[in-house]
């Protein structure tokens, strides 16, 4: 989406903090891979399995899966179907796309705070084998609320202050 | 009514154009606002939804994919595909359909594969005089294969979803002979169209080349045989041979094919952290919503009402991938898997069909789903790639959607093309 | 009011037998004041997500075994303990006695009420290499335990190679030899199909972990001190009837594997193995100082 200039400062500053989850998503998954590679030679080769390997790769996934997809919705490219909005006449189309990016920004809000909960609530509940608090699980949901509402609220903002200046386009894929 | 609210929330918001996971998770937090539940269940939900030990595979399997990409092993596969099949008629789209069965057999990914496959093969195809939308359309369905041929992170989800009874091992071998036979199917589709447009023959090479070529692409399928022997022999779990393999992939590129630029490799963990981000989040919010259709029994209801309709199991089978279809016209494989494999499973367990060949229809039927609009994620990639408006490809898509539904008539009614391979392994 | 129950079984079950019979009792014994609905098959959820469920209320009530339980509830790890009670009937009376009722006050402490108290059985070793008849015979063996410390430590103290592992990969995994067994009571053995991969079973008995009916505290508090009162006579007597059928159960399991060709051993003298959790014992007495009288009234008591 095209937006004038005075916006630009707030655009890199997002893409930033997407770039930050991406980043952060990848160092997880490199580390997961090694970490089960550490697995198989504990087993076969000291025949002493790292026991935290599991408990730690669950844990690891979140972080992947929830700050991925929040970085999914700054680079637009969850799954969806644009096919009926898209016969629609660009004004409605327009309207669409700023109630969706609301809807999501107030669906990070409910993310975020039920995170919140979920992480005061598991504050004592160990995970298993890690001894670390269930809240650091749900820290990924929490950090993923959060982001959402950011990225999508932002977006939605500027589409509304730019609202002349833009039209929905079908989107292309990025190869 | 609370039902009512999850399903009216859902459709209007993906109407609209939510993506579907947001929809899945929005309208869950509606129902259990509704009930009087705290929405935060939708949350802990979805986490207990991700957090599952099997699919730790999927992450693995996308990453092997996103190497063999991003470090040559795809372009190698391409290579021997085309000095083995290209001198047959139409021979760059048996070259197409041939290297899915080898490449997709190691991602399991149907996007990676058209990526992959589709950026090397589309522009020679048109060069060649192949008409775009025939080039498009080859690599988006050949690309479906792959979901069947093991191994496959699709194959692991349903495991999942159908509670851990059922052993991927043997998952892995049904979908062989499927999986082999859409690619025969889809070839012949795509035999008689060349005849049709008088599509060339590429010249044979020569034996000396074929042996040149496979001597090229043999370790980099190697990674399959990782993957998969690993899972069959019982040295690694899938879990850990999947880590193995991406692994090998990983070392292989660098040290021995040196193809792999630090460029690339930073490409192919964020290519993989995207596409599990995608994957599990559906997953994630699909768990959200599955807890709300097993809270109002939609699973039992359903099955009442599909077993009062007709007491025939063929009439049965066929309304079930119907109703597959259908459901795989408008959203995508892992959310659905993990909704319907809870509902359609028991049915067809209670008409005596084995869970695998059960599994393997499944992930057939909702692979035909991805290459029909209104949502298709791979027809959209393979328009994206060709560079052509998706309107254009769905006039000549329908020989090849006849081509899948021949081999899906198969698996469905004739359980011995799944279940032969492992009962003679197993 | 209407309950909503989680269990994890299928229909027939002895647990979800006894629950049924729980739910009619309170209903018939409240005039249809309080009735409920059961949802088998643990559709609504694993385990560790259902403790978490019933502690917010979203569930009424459930039937959880008090392993799970320990990561959040420190008391109730204290029969995650290997060889604590010495057999099947003492658990029966010190759970239905004063340990049950401290353990039941560190439960309601986060929410869960206990209503009865389950039986699981006693969990023994099983694998594909040879019997187990000493600690010795643990040595090397790679074992899949769940994921917890204690389970880990037990099988590490007796030199086996421990490895947590999702359950649904086991029967797989022992198949192909990427773990020589696992550990557990005889029904899950034979309903699992562990015994055609794992012939040996060894009667250690090193695990007796009860099980618990239970209420959330949220919906417990709702109810008059008559509902209440049902609720708990109605659980005992559950309780009561799923002993019986377990007890069944657990015999019909054991022929079916024997048929089977299951080689099934007795330990002669448990005293090596229960030596052998000495460090066990140490580790959890220094993590949790607090239950050392709670693990003394039990491992004092006849
Ligand atoms: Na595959
Ligand atoms: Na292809």
């Amino acid at each position: 989406m095209g937006q004038s200039s005075r916006f630009e400062k707030l655009e890199a500053a997002l893409d930033l903090i997407r770039a930050a989850c991406i980043f952060v998503a990848a160092v997880a998954l490199v580390v997961l891979i090694a970490t089960f590679g550490w697995l198989v030679f504990g087993r076969y080769v000291l025949n002493a399995t790292p026991t935290w390997v599991e408990q730690l790769a669950l844990l690891l996934i979140c972080y992947v899966a929830f700050l991925g997809a929040a970085a999914g919705i700054k680079e637009d490219t969850h799954l969806g179907v644009s096919l009926f909005r898209d016969m629609m006449p660009f004004v409605i189309q327009k309207v669409l796309l700023i109630a969706t990016d609301f809807a999501l920004a107030a669906f990070g809000i409910v993310m975020l705070i039920a995170g919140i909960t979920l992480m005061q609530f598991g504050w004592d509940t160990l995970l298993p084998m890690l001894d670390i608090p269930e809240s650091f699980r749900t820290l990924a949901i929490t950090s993923c609320g959060a982001l959402v509402t950011l990225f999508a609220g932002a977006r939605g903002v500027l589409r509304i202050l730019t609202f002349s200046d833009w039209q929905p386009v079908t989107q292309e894929l990025e190869i | 009514m609370g039902l009512m609210i999850l399903l009216l929330v859902f459709g209007l918001l993906v109407v609209v154009g939510m993506p579907v996971a947001f929809a899945m998770g929005i309208a869950a937090a509606s129902a259990f606002w509704f009930e009087g539940f705290p929405m935060l269940i939708t949350f802990q939900r979805a986490t207990a939804g991700v957090s599952v030990f099997s699919l730790l595979a999927i992450p693995f399997f996308v990453f092997a994919g996103e190497i063999m990409l991003h470090g040559g092993i795809a372009a190698r596969l391409v290579k021997l595909a085309a000095a083995l099949v290209g001198h047959l008629k139409g021979g760059l789209a048996m070259v197409n359909i041939f290297s899915s069965m080898l490449f997709g057999g190691i991602s399991g990914s149907a996007v990676a594969d058209i990526s992959a496959l589709g950026s090397l093969l589309i522009p020679v195809m048109k060069e060649r005089g192949y008409r775009p939308d025939f080039a498009v359309n080859v690599t988006v369905t050949s690309s479906i294969a792959g979901i069947v041929i093991p191994p496959s992170h699709n194959m692991i989800i349903f495991a999942v979803a159908a509670g851990g009874g059922i052993s991927i091992s043997k998952l892995f071998l049904a979908g062989v002979i499927p999986g082999i036979l859409m690619c025969l199917s889809l070839a012949v589709a795509a035999y008689i169209l060349s005849i049709k447009h008088k599509y060339p023959a590429e010249p044979f090479p020569g034996w000396r080349e074929v042996g040149r070529s496979a001597a090229d692409a043999i370790p980099g399928f190697i990674t399959a045989v990782i993957i998969v022997g690993g899972t069959l022999s019982g040295v690694f779990t899938v879990t850990e041979s999947g880590a193995f393999g991406a692994l090998y992939a990983l070392l292989l590129t660098k040290f021995y094919y040196r193809s792999l630029s630090w460029e690339s490799f930073v490409l192919a963990v964020t290519g993989a952290v995207r596409t599990t981000a995608m994957v599990m989040i559906l997953i994630a919010f699909a768990s959200s919503f599955a807890y709300l259709l097993a809270l109002y029994q939609v699973p039992t209801k359903l099955s009442g009402l599909l077993v009062s309709i007709s007491d025939n199991p063929i009439v049965i089978l066929l309304m079930i991938n119907v109703i597959l279809l259908l459901l795989g016209m408008i959203m995508d494989m892992a959310a659905l898997i993990l909704i319907c494999t809870p509902i359609f499973l028991p049915i067809a367990t209670g008409l005596g069909m084995d869970p695998t060949q059960f599994g393997i229809m499944m992930l057939v039927n909702l692979g035909l789903g991805l290459c029909t609009p209104p949502v298709g994620t791979c027809l959209f990639v393979g328009c994206a790639v060709g560079r052509i408006k998706i309107e254009e490809a769905l006039k000549s898509i329908w020989p090849f959607y006849l081509a899948i539904l021949a081999a899906l008539i198969l698996v469905t009614y004739v359980p011995a093309v799944s279940l032969w391979l492992p009962s003679l392994l197993g | 009011v209407e309950l909503r129950g989680w269990n994890i079984h299928v229909e027939d079950y002895p647990v979800s037998i006894a629950m049924e019979s729980f739910m009619e009792e309170v209903t018939e014994r409240t005039g249809g004041e309080i009735t409920g609905q059961i949802y088998h098959n643990g559709v609504l959820g694993s385990q560790p997500d259902a403790i978490e469920q019933i502690r917010l209320g979203v569930i009424d009530f459930g039937e959880f075994s008090l392993g799970p339980m320990g990561q959040s509830i420190p008391e109730t790890n204290v029969v995650s303990l290997p060889f604590i009670f010495s057999s099947i009937p003492q658990m029966y009376e010190l759970m239905d006695g004063e340990v049950g009722e401290a353990i039941g006050a560190g439960m309601i402490e986060k929410g869960i009420v206990p209503l009865g108290w389950y039986d699981a059985g006693a969990r023994s070793f099983y694998n594909s290499v040879r019997p187990i008849n000493t600690p010795a015979d643990v040595e090397g063996l790679k074992v899949r335990v769940m994921s917890n410390d204690l389970f880990v430590g037990m099988v590490e103290a007796m030199d086996g190679n421990a490895t947590p592992m999702a359950f649904a990969e086991v029967y797989q995994s022992i198949k192909t030899g990427v773990v020589d067994g696992a550990e557990n009571n005889p029904p899950s053995y034979e309903s699992t199909s562990h015994f055609e991969v794992a012939q040996y079973y060894s009667l250690t008995e090193h695990l007796i972990i009860p099980e618990c009916l239970c209420m959330s505290l949220k919906t417990w508090e709702t109810l008059t001190p008559e509902q209440q009162t049902i609720l708990k006579e109605a659980g005992h007597a559950s309780a009561l009837l799923q002993r019986e059928l377990w007890q069944a159960r657990e015999a019909a399991s054991m022929e079916i594997v024997q048929a089977g060709g299951t080689i099934v051993n007795t330990i002669e003298d448990k005293a090596p193995f229960q030596e052998a959790m000495a460090p066990v014992y140490d580790q959890f007495l220094a993590d949790n100082p607090d239950l050392a009288d709670l693990v003394n009234m039990i491992r004092n008591a006849e």
